[in-house]
């Protein structure tokens, strides 16, 4: 097998990996706030598939660094976009009143803030479902 | 509240058994008086026509609507944390209201 084939290979297995787990953890909600390991495996990742290519790999043994540098380039991509900017002085704070809204529901019908008068409540905005 | 629309809130509703009340707000209305909007980037996935989304948010509010906790998640692969929640809901709803 030809080295660049090896480290192709290498390239893939490393971001996919990396991927699972980083997926695992975005799933149990405990990423820790430090994510300078996983951006150093995913750039690692795809400095092998570069690698590869310059060692020269089979017609077949090109595919797997394409996509460990893909892979390996996108989720350093989406770390680097994740922070969340609220606009200044905006936002809701502790000892505010929540202010009136409706909106509907899963089944189509309204939902009123008044409702909540005399409730404890939990409110949560999320992202959307992806 | 999410940008969902009602009827993919039902489908995740589903797909998740949510027993809590799930209300949509497409147009980020409800989002902007709270005034959570994420101004940073944002992207979606082709076909979906959010303009922007909430910063992740969880908000514990008395009888009266007044905030008692809140937690805004400043990035949004890290969300509140449910054992966060779970502490500030004991801590906040169990002491004594004013």
């Amino acid at each position: 097998m030809k080295t660049g084939t090896k480290l192709g290979i290498a390239s893939l297995v490393l971001a996919l990996g990396t991927a699972v787990l980083w997926f695992y953890l975005v799933h149990q909600v405990s990423l820790p706030d430090d994510r300078t390991p996983f951006v150093v495996a995913f750039l690692a990742a795809s400095a092998l598939g570069f690698a590869a290519y310059i060692k020269g790999t089979s017609l077949l043994g090109g595919l797997p660094p394409v996509v460990g540098i893909l892979i390996g380039l996108f989720l350093p991509l989406t770390i680097y976009i994740s922070p969340q900017v609220l606009e200044e002085g905006g936002a809701i704070k502790v000892g505010d009143t929540i202010p009136h809204f409706t909106a509907v529901d899963g089944n189509g019908e309204t939902f009123d803030s008044d409702s909540l008068h005399g409730h404890l409540a939990l409110i949560k905005f999320f992202r959307a479902h992806w | 509240m999410s940008t969902d629309l009602p009827e993919e809130i039902a489908e995740e509703r589903h797909l998740h058994g949510l027993q809590a009340r799930m209300l949509s707000d497409r147009q980020l209305a409800v989002t902007d008086k709270f005034g959570l909007r994420n101004t940073a980037y944002h992207s979606a996935p082709p076909g979906d026509d959010t303009e922007a989304l909430p910063v992740p948010t969880t908000l514990l509010i008395d009888a009266d609507g007044k905030v008692l906790w809140m937690d805004v998640s400043e990035d949004y692969q890290r969300r509140s944390d449910p054992s966060v929640v779970l502490a500030a809901m004991q801590q906040v709803f169990d002491a004594p209201q004013p």
